[in-house]
């Protein structure tokens, strides 16, 4: 029971007044980007990152962490208040939140939410307490070979369970690491990719690009859509916040079914967006109310809150045990660590304890903090929606580019991120996922290094993939969810009577 | 207006087009094994090569929509289009005059524009939005965090 006794050991480091305040900050900042359309946890974090250059890092990742809890729950507030997905990983909130909110159950709808959130959150956060330290016990063993069939692994569960059209992410993430590539190699000190620009020497940072894809593209969706901000009342009843989340262990089984879901779909890397769709869509498939779904129902808002959360949660697991981060956000975290001097990775159990466990501590904490704050300021945030976007969006793109900037106080990257703009307006408006695309820019070098150092190792013979049972297996299963797109695409043919289910949402996403 | 099949042949193109510029590019580095291990060009070429591959898959299916695609034929309406240059436009006027101006005056003269032009809100209106913006900027940046945000070459030679 040594985790118990770290965890216990993180909580004194979590539970000070100092980080208590960080996470409240955090966790109402996180609510703020979750809640404004144009801005998500993602470039959130990213644009809080050079404020923590001074602290120690478990205090800049609990601040961190923090806004990522507040922005998933922020997320859930519009989804449900005014059928608006302030976060890409609740637009599934809305199928049944919004008209559970419009039938004049705001409240029940808002407290199932963040009940069911909080539930998938606790798992996750479970999860990382007993497994992730055996994890990196595990991965200290590993060599260049087997690091990278981890990575190769990630990246191929991305295209056989991210949701998006494989080819499509395949596109993005290639073009991850081709933008990764962009400078000098680590590896041999030579300069690559500048096409002909001297500045791109210094690369391109992983901030810029998600400023510019999560940022500006998400604005430049949103501005599509006038919307009107047709509000149901955000009054909260206190009474039946408390009815509400009472009533959900009589939902247990989706409540299990979905933080299952969630914490797969967060380790493997499949993202909160995808598990949040997929459980949803499973929901639907086995409850037995499930034709009402769309209309108000109480598990389809758990089932996607559930999974969104978890996934979140549980997608810092392979973040801090492999260094492999679980979704966008974690990614830009492991970014953080990097600044901070700290390796991402098996060694941080060993070296950085009080930095691994007073993080996971302030997960638990954390969370409750989000859940406290979330309802007590679901008002205030619901007026801020009123404020009309012709006034919101200018400021986001300020924000933005002062974000952009400040990175390396280089106009260059302002530019570039104006670009990554217009990319991520594409690929948004195209279903090209995002996700893989930053996860390819924050870890693609790594991998290059590691499949370099392997080749080294074997003196260019790739049999050393192949080498023992472990590196085998992890390529092999890299490999099934690589095919396994096609696979599916060459049975469905054999099962017709499913084929006529397939939802509108699955329809557009080619 | 702006059919979704033109949308995906623009962005096949545009991420072929890409690929095929890192692809040429990684060329420089060197490509393949040699006494020092994988060169460095290596990596990228391959990478090139999937995203050109995958760029033409994306093109033909592009091309020729699969009955699921064809049922979503328009992807921007023209309305639709005209308020993405409403956004992005003024966006970019106000990008490309952060050198001149500096970016507290034109972040400010960007909001104003914004805000009065179209007559969202009122002259007075505006100009408050707009200094309180740049105000705000000072404030946190330059203030609290250090940071020092670019000038424009207008406060240079003012002196500033």
């Amino acid at each position: 029971m040594d985790n118990v006794s770290e965890l216990l050991h993180g909580f004194t480091i979590a539970v000070t007044v100092p980080h208590l305040a960080l996470m409240a900050v955090g966790v109402l900042l996180g609510i703020l980007v979750g809640v404004l359309p144009g801005l998500g946890a993602p470039n959130g974090v990213s644009l809080l990152l050079p404020l923590t250059f001074g602290m120690q890092p478990v205090s800049a990742i609990i601040l961190l962490s923090s806004m990522y809890w507040g922005a998933l729950f922020g997320g859930s507030v519009t989804s449900i208040l005014f059928n608006i997905p302030g976060e890409p990983s609740s637009v599934a909130t809305t199928f049944d939140g919004y008209p559970m909110a419009r039938d004049g159950r705001p409240t029940t709808a808002l407290a199932t939410a963040f009940g069911s959130a909080a539930f998938g959150a606790l798992v996750g956060v479970i999860l990382i307490t007993f497994l992730a330290s055996w994890v990196a016990q595990v991965a200290l063993a590993f060599g260049p070979a087997e690091y990278f069939a981890v990575y190769f692994l990630a990246f191929a569960s991305f295209v056989g369970m991210g949701g998006a059209a494989p080819i499509k992410t395949v596109v993005a993430l290639a073009i991850g690491f081709a933008i990764a590539a962009i400078g000098i190699d680590t590896v041999s000190g030579s300069v690559r990719l500048t096409m002909g620009v001297d500045e791109l020497v210094k690369g391109v940072n992983f901030v810029v690009a998600v400023m510019g894809l999560f940022g500006i593209g998400e604005l430049l969706v949103a501005v599509e859509e006038e919307f009107h901000a047709r509000a149901v009342s955000s009054k909260i009843e206190w009474r039946e916040v408390f009815r509400a989340i009472g009533r959900l262990p009589r939902h247990g089984v989706a409540l299990l079914r979905s933080a299952a879901i969630g914490c797969w779909m967060g380790i493997t890397p499949g993202g909160p967006t995808a598990a949040s769709f997929m459980s949803y869509g499973i929901a639907r498939r086995f409850s037995r109310r499930g034709r009402y779904f769309g209309t108000g129902e109480v598990e389809g808002i758990i089932s996607p809150e559930t999974a969104d959360h978890a996934a979140g949660t549980s997608a810092l697991l392979p973040m801090l045990a492999l260094g492999i981060p679980g979704s966008a956000t974690a990614a830009v975290m492991m970014g953080g660590l990097m600044i901070w001097g700290l390796n991402p990775g098996p060694m941080l159990f060993v070296d950085q304890k009080d930095f691994v466990w007073g993080l996971i501590a302030s997960m638990y904490v954390g969370n409750i903090v989000a859940v406290v704050l979330v309802l007590l300021t679901v008002p205030v945030f619901a007026a801020l929606m009123r404020i009309p976007f012709v006034v919101i969006a200018p400021l986001i793109v300020i924000i933005c580019v002062v974000g952009a900037y400040s990175v390396s106080n280089s106009y260059l990257d302002v530019v570039m991120m104006l670009g990554f703009g217009v990319v991520g307006y594409l690929f948004k408006k195209l279903f090209y996922p995002l996700a893989p695309l930053v996860l390819a820019i924050v870890i693609g070098d790594k991998a290059e290094d590691a499949f370099r150092q392997s080749m080294l190792m074997s003196k260019g013979s790739l049999s050393i993939f192949f080498a023992n049972r472990l590196v085998t297996c992890l390529v092999v299963s890299g490999i099934a969810l690589l095919l396994l797109p096609l696979v599916l695409q060459l049975a469905r043919p054999f099962r017709k009577s499913t084929a006529g289910e397939t939802s509108a949402q699955e329809k557009v996403i080619i | 207006m702006i059919s979704r099949r033109a949308l995906e042949l623009a962005t096949a193109i545009l991420t072929g087009s890409f690929g095929v510029a890192v692809a040429v590019q990684s060329l420089d580095n060197g490509i393949g094994w040699s006494s020092e291990g994988v060169e460095s060009g290596t990596f990228p070429f391959l990478t090139g090569l999937i995203i050109v591959a995958g760029s033409l898959y994306n093109l033909v299916r592009g091309a020729v929509p699969a009955a699921s695609l064809a049922s979503v034929p328009v992807a921007i309406t023209s309305i639709e289009l005209r308020r993405l240059a409403g956004l992005f436009v003024p966006a970019a006027i106000f990008v490309a005059a952060i050198p001149l101006l500096g970016m507290y005056v034109a972040s400010a003269a960007y909001v104003f524009a914004v805000l009065a032009i179209p007559k969202h809100q009122s002259i007075l209106r505006s100009g408050v939005t707009a200094a309180a913006t740049a105000l705000a900027l000072y404030v946190v940046f330059e203030r609290m965090f250090q940071v020092s945000l670019p000038h424009g070459a207008l406060a240079a030679a003012l002196g500033l």
